[in-house]
């Protein structure tokens, strides 16, 4: 552990100190297996409501949709910096490349949906060419901006996409060796492709260009001096992130069985983001704990209260408030404390203490920077 | 982390087997689409959901929803053959998506025997396409208003009230007939409650002989109207306003102060009490506007009317309409003494087969279960105090639900 030096004292550091010496934190140590037991308790999750037909659409799909696009945010803003509200936009233009080719122009969903996810993708790459000109707060209003571009063309472009009446019937479909139709098979499909995207993301992040990335994060100019082509990156990491909301997209659509100017509204962005910010912006899997809170407030927030949106808006702030990482942060946050009171309970340190080596400036510095 | 191709490939194929397997097993317990409700009822009980819009722009549907279902209980009682009715209130912003999470929520985790509602139109036809999966329950509409609703072949969806291309009937005729207009101009609101709303009525004025020289279709919520109404050409008769709540307020004020002389046809919300009480500067565009609607204006004298009032003092639409709805469900109900027969049928049987006078006319259903109705053409006129009102010109008896699903039109629809 380093510590700041007053001007003149040499650097030094202490790495035998109690705190150099701890293991990382429980979860953090275990994480894949605390992954193991959450992607085992969402395969088993069918078996342990009591009223499938209910909960597996309305939480369990519900949760894997809202999951995903919100994990596609996060991926942008942990692993680029960059905060995007256009994910749902991206998610929404997939499912309407679905509706209009199969309802529109009667292609089959085995074609459809490669086209919807490409157009969804397609559409992350053109908004990346103008948005990663921006930074943080423009970055933020051009995304959002483009979104409601959108939202206005789907609610009018009825040759297109319908106008509000939107674009339905889109229906599972039965192919013989597996039947979609089935709730259960349709949300065992989705489940799957949430955990593949989910590795996928990881992977990405451990890659040489996923480590270009967090570097441009930290450090645009810096990387561009050592010869990044930095706008190119954050548009690989957009259209990437716009593929990962294109697949919500499919589960979206093909849960609500249509499409329309609701799912790319303002209102599915703030779901969205309240999603990612409950769950934790920093956490890839969180979203998906802050994407169940809000689909249990929207089915059960009403039985408590009628003013269940301000229901939702009060937790909301205490989260933000009481765990600012999110319930995904929650854990990390009560080992903290739990330490820091041991700390405090244990006897100081004796006096006289052999005096250790300093370690060169160069390291402490360095190892300041990775901290 | 570092992942192998080959462990990810293998990883995907075992999984994607697991689950397959998993859900094959599963599927086979619970079956595929197209469950019932039912099961939180008991033998003593009948549950109806009821689903009305608490947020948003319609927030009010719900306490017009409550106000119309307990004026009835307040007079017919709360049991039907023993059988006591429960409710479970469920509130939606008046989207589609928000209207299947609950109407999901009410039929697949409460259990309810009917559901009754919903509120809007985007989310009427979201409700239909859910009631296609569980035929076992029942669905009475509420207020929603969209053509294609019972159009879907959904045998077990009821609705007593006019669909809003009917709201519009006997308008056309009467513009054309009686107020002389052979040329209107049209400037409705974007979406698909104004397009069935602006067909019935155009329907029938251009069937009569009229002609419809444009239309400007502009989004919710439009506050500007200053260039749309320089659009309107000179020669027309009368302008047609698809609009409502504050846009109708604002056209209607900014029509005065641009100078527009030209008379109005209103649609069916138009000229509700949001508009005509928003701007006194209106006076002079409102004055004489004509429209149609399941609401009757003043002047409609008639015992079931006079009976609803002292009910409901002050109704609105969502009330009336919820209130006939429900009406039609409770007497329905009374009349095979709370029994729900086999999949529902004893019911629907009953259902078909009614033939009532509901405060607003006799409501009876065609084979699509859609109600056939009576329909009011109001015009706007000035109160003995000063605040504008409408006033029944005349009745529609009988009002039949045509096939034609309107979208987005230019000229006369065909």
């Amino acid at each position: 552990m380093s510590t700041l030096p007053n001007k003149g004292e040499p650097i030094t550091t202490t790495p035998s100190s109690p705190a150099s010496k701890r293991r990382p934190i429980l979860w953090v140590r275990n994480r894949w297996v605390l992954v193991g037991l959450v992607v085992a308790f969402a395969v088993l999750f069918p078996w342990l409501v009591d009223r499938p037909r209910f909960w597996i659409p309305n939480i369990g799909i519900r949760t894997l949709w809202l999951g995903t696009i919100a994990m596609s945010l996060v991926f942008l803003n942990k692993y680029v910096g960059l905060l995007s509200l256009a994910q749902v936009t991206f998610a929404g233009i997939a499912a309407y490349g679905v509706g209009y080719f199969s309802v529109t122009l009667g292609l089959p969903y085995l074609l459809s949906i490669p086209i919807g996810i490409l157009i969804g993708t397609l559409a992350g790459f053109l908004v990346a060419l103008i948005a990663v000109r921006t930074k943080a707060i423009y970055f933020l209003m051009i995304t959002l901006a483009i979104g409601q571009v959108f939202f206005s063309y789907a609610s009018q472009a009825i040759e297109v996409t319908g106008a509000r009446r939107g674009l339905s019937p889109i229906l599972r479909e039965d192919y013989g060796f597996v039947d979609f139709r089935t709730l259960e098979v349709f949300y065992y499909a989705a489940l799957l492709a949430v955990v593949l995207l989910y590795l996928l993301c990881h992977y990405l992040a451990n890659t040489s260009f996923g480590f270009a990335l967090q570097g441009i994060r930290d450090s645009p100019d810096r990387m561009a001096a050592l010869g990044y082509r930095v706008n190119r990156y954050r548009v690989a990491a957009v259209t990437f992130a716009a593929f990962v909301a294109s697949v919500g997209g499919m589960i979206l659509v093909f849960d609500r069985s249509q499409v329309d100017p609701d799912v790319v509204s303002l209102g599915s962005t703030l779901d969205v983001l309240i999603a990612a910010v409950v769950g934790g912006v920093g956490s890839l899997g969180g979203v998906f704990l802050g994407a169940v809170v809000l689909a249990l407030l929207d089915n059960f927030a009403q039985d408590f209260t009628e003013r269940y949106q301000t229901l939702t808006g009060v937790i909301f702030i205490v989260v933000l408030l009481f765990a600012p990482a999110g319930l995904a942060g929650v854990g990390g946050q009560v080992t903290r404390a739990i330490r820091k009171r041991r700390d405090r309970a244990a006897p100081p340190p004796p006096e006289h203490q052999e005096p250790q080596a300093p370690v060169p400036a160069e390291s402490a510095i360095q190892k300041g920077n990775q901290q | 982390m570092k992942l192998r191709n080959s462990r990810v490939i293998t990883a995907a194929a075992i999984g994607s087997v697991l689950l397959l397997s998993l859900a094959a097993c599963r599927g086979s317990d619970t079956g595929s689409e197209g469950g019932g409700g039912g099961e939180a009822a008991g033998d003593d009980t009948i549950t109806i959901g009821v689903l009305a819009t608490d947020t948003g722009n319609l927030a009010f549907g719900m306490d017009a929803a409550k106000e119309a279902i307990n004026a009835v209980l307040k007079a017919e009682g709360d049991t039907i053959g023993g059988k006591k009715l429960e409710f479970v209130y469920e509130g939606t912003d008046g989207t589609s998506s928000s209207a299947q999470t609950k109407v999901k929520k009410l039929v697949e985790n409460d259990g309810v025997d009917i559901v009754l509602g919903p509120v809007s139109g985007d989310e009427g036809e979201t409700v239909t396409q859910y009631a296609l999966t569980v035929p076992d329950v029942t669905f009475v509409n509420g207020s929603a208003s969209p053509v294609s609703q019972t159009l879907e072949g959904a045998t077990n969806f009821f609705r007593f009230h006019g669909d809003s291309a009917m709201w519009m009937g006997g308008v056309g005729d009467y513009a054309y007939n009686e107020k002389g207009y052979k040329k209107i101009y049209g400037v409705a609101e974007d979406y698909s409650f104004p397009y069935d709303n602006a067909g019935g009525f155009f329907s029938e004025f251009c069937a009569a002989g009229g002609d419809l020289t444009g239309f400007s279709w502009v989004p919710v919520g439009t506050t500007d109207y200053a260039t749309i109404i320089s659009q309107i050409p000179r020669d027309v008769d009368a302008v047609y306003v698809g609009l409502g709540g504050a846009d109708a307020a604002s056209f209607l004020s900014q029509a005065v102060t641009n100078g527009l002389t030209k008379p109005l046809v209103g649609g069916s919300i138009a000229v509700d009490p949001t508009a005509l009480g928003g701007d006194a500067n209106i006076r002079d565009a409102a004055i004489g506007t004509i429209t149609g609607g399941p609401v009757p204006g003043s002047g409609y004298d008639t015992p079931e009317w006079n009976q609803f009032l002292t009910e409901i003092p002050t109704p609105n639409i969502f009330s009336l309409l919820y209130y006939n709805s429900f009406k039609s469900l409770y007497l329905g109900l009374k009349a095979t003494d709370g029994e729900l027969g086999d999949g529902q049928e004893t019911l629907r049987d009953a259902l078909k087969s009614l033939d009532w006078d509901s405060p607003t006319g006799n409501i009876t259903l065609d084979k699509n279960n859609q109600g056939i109705v009576d329909n009011f053409i109001t015009e706007v006129q000035a109160n003995d105090d000063g605040t504008l009102g409408t006033v029944t010109i005349s009745e529609d008896k009988g009002v039949k639900q045509g096939t034609t699903v309107y979208d987005r039109f230019e000229s006369c629809p065909s």
